[in-house]
């Protein structure tokens, strides 16, 4: 429910704005028939998973024609497993699900959400479009040559899936027969979302309530990390031989693909375009940043360190740019690939945002379980000229106590909603005394019932210029994997109505259901997603939105990339 | 070149309408033959996977409709396929002397990128019909068209009764590797950092 997007300038989030009590009372007033589907109530959502996976939906042929059920009966379909329809014939998956079963089992014990944590072998080779269980997969990938032959699949066997792979293509070469072009598809439940690039077609069928503009973001991406492993030099073998069967060039990569579609999932980067660092001392990145300053002068592109999907530090050399979705697909393939953590790597990449027609050349070297450093370089035989770049790194490195200090950040440097320092600036400001006290009893009693200050649960704060964004630790409320998957879809969901190209962007917006109040605040320097208890208070949250802000300013320092090392890949805009 | 992964090949079944190309795809891919005739609507799409001295195939077969008010997809369909089958009923003469034109369409629509040599075969079905009385079309005949049109490979079948149905279908996925290209070395190029131009080397796909 968007209920005050485009506010008057008379109410902007200032510290002072309380809304009139006409707003109020509309954001008060909502009626859950009104909520999408997706902020059905939380509860029985328990078991650990990706929620795309779980079984219990109905096919999507038997579902069509009737959709007209309401969004909580459907809900409870999906959800509990004892009304789920078993899945009937194919004796070989009711195996497969039992072991699987053994990892959703232990979901209940609340294990801590791992990002890496994600099912490795859910491919399901044995099933085809004819498998219930394949029927019932929530989210499917696809990627297909423009002459129907497939290329991938998140489930099943591409092979057994040619059949089909066929109809995705003559669905798509239908449309454009007729000189136009097919976006979606709407099923009842399911969302069918075409990508064409060049020969290459690109097709998700999900039933998640995700907006159109993020699953074909999410395609985009697809297709981003198949040019980072083969650059779009794909398309001369089809224009060469229509007949190319492009499967075996993406042979071993099924990992990169299942670890990025998981991501989807956990990873703000995939729709905020933005990356995150890893929180260090000013004095400690600056160390990192300055000797792979000295090696990028010598003759290396970009020189990156990162710990998991932060980085610590990166680098280019003279004028060149690293844009934030590159950087997300070069982490993901190296994560993805459990090859490089066991010895250092020298494999040929492409950044599809910097030049998606030819490659680089990648050296990747773990120095521990997590923190590993990548040089990006033209050159083919540099390897052994890396590997001398990289020992010299680790002296530096060693020295300075970077390693460190990046295990002693990864334990302990989140951004804790309980630290969001008080605000300075209540004392000073001067509304009539009797609202003041009102104001402030209303701010103590609601910390003390609902735990952070006015309800915040967690907020995703992303700087504009920088293209980095932070997000604040999950708390207690929002511990469980799906509780956090579904945090982000919400904010997925925000994001796409905030940039909305048809009747955004937009500079807030505030809407409250049952399961959070949810605030976003886009000025020209940031965008501010915020989750709140759904009975926060509007007037109170803006005012805790004020203070996160500040507080971003007062850590930036410490949680953002700063300085000449930064990389700008906007047009026209220099850095600070 | 004889790598040992799974091949795709791409067949697409061409011909008038109601000569038999469901009947021959279902009697091949699920060994099922019915009396009744349903009309294909644009296309169907069956897999079936097949073993050829040692080497697996998937072959995706694109079983089209016959009917004129579907020609217009033909673009769309034939792109990329590796292998054509042209049907015809041995019963119906008017069927055998389409053919021809079933063959121009698709070369015209695919455009491979060698059409002298790219694999056709052509079955003559529903020889079983009234024991062979009404047949209409004479084996010869079909063979001398098939001799002139470049040694297409011919087979008389009958799907009703599975008739010669699994040997053409052999023969078509063998046809299909025949004009297999040669496995390509995938080179792209290297980003040329210090040139003026970014790109180093021409080609992509060198063979």
């Amino acid at each position: 429910m968007d209920l005050s997007s485009n506010p008057s300038p008379s109410h902007p989030p200032t510290d002072d704005s309380s809304p009139p009590p006409e707003k109020r009372l509309a954001s008060l007033s909502l009626r859950t028939s009104d909520l999408p589907p997706d902020f059905a109530p939380a509860g029985e959502i328990e078991e650990y998973g990706d929620d795309d996976d779980e079984e219990g939906y109905l096919t999507a042929v038997s579902r069509v024609g009737s959709i007209s059920s309401s969004a909580a009966a459907w809900k409870d379909d999906v959800e509990d497993p004892d009304v789920a329809p078993p899945s009937p014939s194919s004796s070989g998956y009711a195996g497969e699900r039992g072991t699987s079963l053994a990892s959703s089992a232990g979901a209940n014990d609340d294990p801590e959400p791992q990002p890496d944590d994600w099912p490795r072998d859910k491919k399901h080779l044995d099933e085809d479009d004819a498998s219930a269980s394949w029927r019932k997969r929530k989210k499917h990938f696809f990627i297909l040559s423009n002459s129907g032959k497939p290329i991938y699949s998140r489930y099943g066997d591409e092979h057994k899936l040619a059949g089909f792979s066929a109809t995705l293509q003559a669905i798509i070469s239908f449309v454009e027969n007729s000189g136009d072009h097919i976006k979606f598809v709407r099923a009842g439940k399911h969302q069918i979302v075409f990508l064409v690039k060049g020969p290459i077609y690109l097709v998700c069928i999900s039933c998640t309530e995700e907006s159109y503009e993020g699953l074909r973001g999410q395609l985009e991406l697809m297709y981003g990390q198949m040019l980072l492993i083969l650059t779009k030099s794909v398309n001369r073998c089809f224009e060469k031989n229509p007949k190319f069967d492009m499967a075996p060039l993406l042979g071993g990569t099924d990992t990169v693909f299942l670890s990025l579609i998981h991501a989807f999932s956990w990873n703000p980067a995939t729709f905020l375009h933005a990356y995150t660092c890893l929180p260090l001392a000013q004095s400690t990145r600056q160390a990192a940043s300055a000797v792979l300053q000295d090696i990028a002068d010598s003759g290396v592109l970009f020189a990156l360190l990162m710990c998991e999907h932060k980085v610590i530090s990166l680098v280019g050399a003279q004028k060149a740019t690293l844009h934030p979705d590159d950087i997300f697909l070069l982490a993901n393939f190296i994560l993805s690939s459990e090859s490089f953590r066991t010895s250092e790597s020298f494999s040929p990449i492409c950044l599809p945002r910097y030049n998606s027609m030819a490659f680089l050349y990648a050296y990747v070297h773990f120095f521990d379980e997590n923190t590993y450093l990548t040089l990006l370089t033209a050159r083919s035989d540099a390897f052994y000229d890396l590997k001398d770049s990289r020992s010299r790194i680790q002296d530096v490195l060693l020295k300075a106590n970077v390693l460190v200090e990046v295990q002693r950040s990864l334990r302990e440097s989140a951004l804790r909603i309980e630290d969001l320092p008080a605000d300075p600036s209540s004392q000073s400001v001067s509304p009539p005394p009797q609202f003041s006290q009102d104001v402030h009893s209303q701010l103590l009693s609601s910390e003390m019932a609902i735990g952070g200050p006015a309800g915040l649960w967690h907020f995703v704060y992303k700087s504009i210029y920088l293209d980095q964004y932070v997000s604040s630790e999950f708390p207690l409320i929002i511990s469980k994997p799906k509780q956090q998957k579904r945090l982000y879809k919400a904010y997925q969901k925000l994001y796409a109505s905030m940039h909305d190209k048809a009747t955004g962007p937009h500079k807030t917006q505030f809407r409250r259901d049952e399961d959070y109040v949810l605030f976003c605040w886009i000025t020209q320097d940031f965008e501010l997603y915020a989750a709140f208890n759904p009975l926060a208070d509007k007037s109170q949250a803006i005012k805790v939105c004020n203070r996160v802000c500040q507080w971003i300013r007062d850590l930036e320092n410490e949680i953002f990339v700063y300085g000449e090392s930064t990389l700008s890949w906007h047009l026209g805009i220099e850095k600070p | 070149m004889a790598s040992r992964r799974r091949m795709l090949l791409k067949v697409i079944i061409l011909g008038d309408s109601g000569v038999g190309k469901t009947s021959l795809m279902n009697q091949y891919v699920n060994k099922k033959f019915s009396n009744q005739y349903k009309a294909t609507i644009g296309a169907d799409f069956l897999t079936k996977e097949v073993q050829i001295d040692d080497r697996l195939f998937t072959l995706q077969i694109w079983d089209t409709a016959g009917q004129e008010r579907f020609q217009s997809l033909g673009v769309a369909f034939y792109r990329g396929a590796d292998c054509c089958v042209l049907v015809y009923d041995v019963n119906v003469t008017k069927s055998f002397e389409r053919l021809n034109s079933w063959r121009e369409e698709f070369l015209i629509q695919a455009s491979p990128s060698d059409p002298e040599n790219f694999p056709f075969v052509v079955l003559g079905n529903k020889i079983d019909v009234d024991g062979g009385n009404s047949r209409t079309v004479s084996e010869k005949k079909a063979k001398a068209w098939c001799a002139s049109k470049g040694n297409i490979p011919y087979f008389e079948t009958s799907a009703k009764e599975g008739f010669n149905v699994e040997a053409a279908f052999e023969c078509i996925a063998r046809n299909a590797i025949k004009n297999e290209p040669e496995e390509e070395i995938y080179l792209p190029d290297t980003i040329d950092v210090g040139g003026a131009g970014r790109q180093q080397r021409s080609s992509g796909c060198e063979c």
